[in-house]
């Protein structure tokens, strides 16, 4: 399957997942899982960062949309397509990853790279996405329980994403 | 000028950064401004039809719980119908109808007539969150059927919030549970309300926490409170009734000992977590009471 395709296919079906499955769970008030991110950070290495950034828009203005948060998500989305780059410079070895994978995953960076790589980023969107959805600093301890703990719940489920699609080739 | 190209070459992933930013916190900050954005919210068609799609297959599961409550609010308002008047089928038209009052002795004189101040629709909610800052529950009557912002929301059994923004066939209604930042005073989203027992007034508000608490403030020092009382709208905002149940009473302490005022925890009398129908008050009387108290407001200017 071509790269496109796939990453066409994966865009609709993280929307439909977060708008139709996570949204409608209620773990706590403090728990808020986002998956639909994955999406922007499993897009090829050789992406141009201008296309990264308008399509982490596209991706966060979709779910806007649907969860009436008009232009929080995409906000956040644009923030970590921007810092995508920056984050795998540090990570990737000298030379730079193997050209034969196209996009991160496990076997193109190695387990605990992308363990790294994808906590990172998860991380740095829920701190933005929360920062702006809840607008306070009034309770420090609130905001950063729910950043930690939504973290973690978005983490499980990349783990599970990947255990159900991983692939050796 | 050949320098600034160059600069703007270099750097230019960081001001597309800035540029998209710059849309986004726009977007966030117009939000506020409602109309310019209803086309993007979840009234518009597109992903309004999938929520219906969805809450179709949805509903099925939760017919069961949808006709206990449903039979039990009739019992309820078989209860009150001999002290109601005509109010069946008035969903799809406005009958400008009037209560007439006999008095009781053989005579049957009339002593008054009442006209029809509140009128209610039921609509179905399609799409519902409990866990953010600010709940949205998109409900399945728009402009067509008569809803228009600012109305009043009920649910079952007691208030659930206001319209906000209103596309052809899809409402957006602010649920209770939109988070008031912790200052007492300030733009903040409250629901002016009263207690049935001793008729004290005061604002109920949310704090972000959980969605089956609530909190009441402004309730004087002198107020004499107990446990289960119930807290009822107060009438004074022309979006509801007076005398609808928004909660009952949980705990009440002073936050210190000079404070003048409580803090009540209230319990919603509305179940945010399972919300399948609601009803859209519309206030009949309202423009007129609003034109009226506003020339009164210029009058004293």
């Amino acid at each position: 399957m071509s790269v496109l395709l796939k990453n066409i296919i994966r865009f609709v079906l993280l929307i439909l997942f977060q708008v139709l499955v996570l949204d409608q769970i209620l773990i706590h008030q403090l728990v808020n899982p986002y998956l639909y991110m994955l999406f922007i950070l499993l897009l090829p290495f050789n992406l141009p960062r201008p296309a990264l950034q308008l399509l982490g828009f596209l991706l966060g203005i979709t779910l806007d949309m649907f969860s009436d948060t008009m232009g929080i998500h995409a906000a956040a989305c644009v923030f970590i397509a921007y810092l995508r780059p920056f984050v795998l410079n540090i990570l990737s070895p000298q030379g730079g990853f193997e050209v034969t994978q196209r996009t991160p995953s496990v076997t193109s960076m190695g387990l605990s790279q992308f363990a790294i790589y994808v906590s990172v980023l998860v991380l740095l969107h829920n701190i933005a996405y929360f920062c702006l959805s809840v607008f306070s600093f009034a309770d420090p301890l609130y905001l950063l329980m729910k950043i930690l703990l939504s973290t973690a719940a978005s983490l499980v489920l990349v783990l599970i994403y990947e255990l159900l699609f991983f692939s050796r080739k | 000028m050949r320098n600034l190209i160059i600069f703007l070459r270099r750097y230019f992933n960081f001001f597309l950064f800035l540029l998209l930013e710059v849309i986004c916190f726009v977007f966030v900050f117009r939000n506020n401004n409602f109309q310019r954005t209803v086309y993007l919210n979840s009234s518009n068609g597109m992903s309004g039809k999938l929520y219906a799609r969805y809450n179709d297959v949805q509903y099925y599961f939760h017919l069961k719980a949808t006709n206990d409550s449903l039979v039990k609010e009739n019992l309820r308002l078989h209860g009150e119908l001999a002290s109601s008047f005509d109010v069946r089928d008035t969903t799809a038209f406005i009958k400008l109808d009037t209560l007439r009052k006999y008095s009781n002795d053989t005579m049957r004189k009339l002593l008054s007539t009442e006209v029809r101040k509140f009128l209610y629709r039921e609509a179905k909610v399609i799409n519902n969150s409990v866990n953010r800052e600010i709940n949205t529950i998109t409900i399945r009557r728009g402009s067509k059927d008569g809803i228009r912002p600012n109305m009043g929301v009920i649910g079952p059994n007691g208030v659930v919030g206001v319209v906000r923004s209103v596309s052809e066939n899809y409402a957006v209604v602010i649920s209770m549970l939109y988070k008031s930042s912790g200052a007492t005073t300030g733009s903040n989203f409250g629901f002016s309300a009263k207690l049935r027992s001793s008729g004290e007034i005061g604002t109920v508000y949310w704090n972000g926490r959980n969605a089956a608490i609530g909190q009441m403030r402004d309730v004087p020092r002198s107020a004499k409170l107990h446990k289960g009382d119930t807290v009822i709208t107060s009438g004074f905002s022309a979006v509801f009734p007076e005398n609808m149940a928004i909660g009952y009473i949980d705990t009440f302490y002073l936050s210190d000992k000079s404070s003048t005022s409580y803090d009540i925890r209230v319990k919603f009398a509305t179940n945010f977590y399972n919300l399948q129908y609601v009803y859209v008050i519309e206030n009949l009387l309202r423009d007129e009471q609003t034109r009226l108290e506003d020339s009164t407001r210029n009058l004293l200017k």
